[in-house]
């Protein structure tokens, strides 16, 4: 299982719709995918030791270096599928080079 | 059309008496299967928000239960008022869902947005449908203090127009804050940049007398990283507890539990906050593909919520200092009475400091500092509202005593709340002075946003120096 991590400002509603969109395009692309949902300020260096692959809206700045593959995944919230797909498919291109 | 009447009242009737959770359950599971969402999906939608509504009554029950004597005994032995339990966003958003005009507002918001896209008004579609709850809720302050909706109608479309405006004036700000290509979309209307005219007034007393103090900005992120798990909302929640129990002098046993008690409700609140983004998800799609079918062809940015932001460490460090001196601004300034709790960390405040001044953290903690009084005296006088509003749809305990209060210490748009106020005042006292009053308030806020939106076409200006230089 490929286990992700979304982040967005109060860990409720963004990080929400990216972990919904995720979970349900990644299955119909036959991927058993696992999304957390987290506040961005709440991250740790530690709390990605646990994650596969981070998306959150858009690339933050930690005073740590991020060490897993990051995927702006933005672009899902603007609700057109069209604009959504690059996304899945950088994941999946992500996903397919974990070798998991 | 007496008979018309008698008919709807025949069906709506019965609905409306359920109560407020089953009534939205029965209209967003409908609203959804209209917009073709398959029926099962429709019904957990609405299901999902009869029971945060439900959930929200059941927290808020703890909380207060649990603080509201305790906050009159910290009112008795330190003379200081402070009796409102502040629950932060989650639960206002889920209340004011739980009201059917958020619905009618929803439905303002849409118009205004295609009109002024066909129109060349505004450049941005806005598919942030949950956040509509922000106008909403000023609508509905209008209709408390008046029960007039064309009054309040008015108002959430003045305050619609301007937001779309906002967030055009705003995107190239976005561009240069997260590195973001001309091609990228993003951009939001979100209700807490409406404060950035205000803010905005202050950055200018910075530029021209303050400048160096930019010297002094300290790393973000190396900041946040040291605050670490001290800033997380259990951690909030069991230190507010401890100090509410210890200036009210509890005993040892009371003051522990009153901190667990704010660290399970704090993260509650979270938790039950995304069982209803969940009921609204089929309307977002649904009336984002109703618009995107219809404006084919036409370019156009995209609203959505604010915290594509929260990738700038600044927004987050300012909100991190700006806590601690919250409490200390809300233990000294003379009328306010919430205690801070649920909204300490001042999302509803930092995302306009950080667009305004651009990520100077000096200059962010300082007018966050001046604004926050601004916040404190707005939620003390949403407080009633809020409170009343919140038994209305079944959120709150009916056992509370009837002066236990809630509000939000940091909910966005405060000066449009005093807005609010005023216009359903003068809606319930028709008089010359009321009138006057608030259409020299309404005059002024408007005129501040317009010297706004010229200082930011002036900005706007030298990015597009900047780009062909």
């Amino acid at each position: 299982m490929i286990r992700i991590l979304a982040a967005c400002g109060a860990g409720i509603n963004s990080s929400h719709q990216i972990k919904t969109a995720i979970e349900e395009e990644m299955k119909k692309r036959g991927f058993d995918v696992k999304v957390d949902t987290i506040v961005i300020k709440d991250i740790t260096e530690d709390t990605l030791k646990n994650y596969d692959i981070f998306t959150p809206i858009s690339k933050p700045k930690f005073s740590f270096s991020i060490e897993i593959p990051v995927i702006e995944a933005g672009p899902i919230l603007y609700r057109i599928p069209a604009m959504a797909d690059p996304v899945f498919d950088e994941l999946e291109q992500v996903i397919r080079n974990l070798k998991k | 059309m007496d008979a018309i009447i008698k008919f709807a009242n025949l069906v709506f009737e019965p609905i409306i008496n359920l109560g407020a959770a089953p009534m939205m359950f029965i209209v967003l599971a409908l609203l959804a299967m209209l917009m073709r969402v398959p029926v099962g999906k429709a019904i957990e939608g609405g299901l999902k928000l009869a029971i945060a509504l439900t959930g929200m009554g059941v927290i808020i029950e703890i909380l207060t239960g649990n603080f509201a004597p305790a906050l009159q005994d910290f009112v008795k032995s330190t003379g200081i008022e402070l009796s409102i339990t502040d629950v932060g966003w989650a639960p206002l958003a889920t209340i004011t869902w739980g009201s059917a005009y958020t619905l009618y507002f929803l439905l303002i918001v849409i118009v205004i947005n295609i009109i002024m896209l066909i129109l060349n008004k505004t450049n941005t579609l806005d598919v942030d449908i949950f956040n509509v709850w922000h106008l909403a809720i000023i609508g509905l302050i209008v209709m408390y203090y008046s029960h007039n909706l064309l009054l309040a109608t008015l108002l959430v479309a003045f305050l619609g127009v301007l937001k779309f405006i906002n967030a055009d004036i705003m995107k190239p700000t976005f561009n240069d804050l997260l590195n973001m290509p001309d091609t990228n979309p993003t951009t939001t209307t979100h209700l807490n940049f409406m404060l950035n005219p205000l803010i905005m007034v202050f950055d200018k007393v910075f530029d021209k007398v303050f400048p160096f103090i930019d010297k002094y900005d300290f790393d973000a992120a190396t900041l946040n990283e040291k605050i670490g798990f001290w800033g997380s909302k259990f951690a909030i929640g069991v230190y507010l507890g401890a100090f509410v129990g210890i200036l009210s002098q509890q005993s040892i046993q009371t003051i522990f539990t009153l901190a667990f008690i704010g660290g399970v409700t704090l993260e509650l609140f979270s938790v039950v906050g995304t069982w209803f983004i969940a009921a609204v998800e089929p309307l977002s799609q649904g009336i984002t593909n109703f618009m995107s079918k219809r404006l084919k062809g036409r370019k156009f940015n995209i609203g959505i919520d604010w915290p594509f932001l929260a990738a700038r460490p600044e927004m987050w460090a300012a909100a991190n200092v700006l806590a601690p001196i919250m409490l200390l601004i809300a233990l000294i300034i003379p009328g306010n009475r919430i205690l801070p709790l649920g909204g300490i960390i001042a999302i509803g405040l930092t995302p306009a400091l950080l667009v305004v001044t651009r990520g100077r953290i000096l200059r962010m903690i300082i007018i966050g500092t001046i604004m926050l009084p601004v916040f404190l005296l707005s939620g003390t006088a949403i407080a009633p509202f809020v409170t009343e509003t919140a038994k209305s749809v079944g959120a709150f305990p009916s056992g509370v005593a009837s002066n236990v209060m809630i509000t939000h210490s940091t909910l966005e748009g405060p000066i449009e709340k005093f807005l609010a106020i005023l216009v359903g005042e003068l809606g319930a006292n028709f008089n010359i002075q009321n009138l006057a009053v608030t259409l020299l308030a309404l005059a002024a806020y408007l005129a501040l946003f317009i010297w706004y939106l010229k200082q930011m076409k002036k900005r706007n200006q030298k990015y597009e120096e900047e780009k062909t230089a």
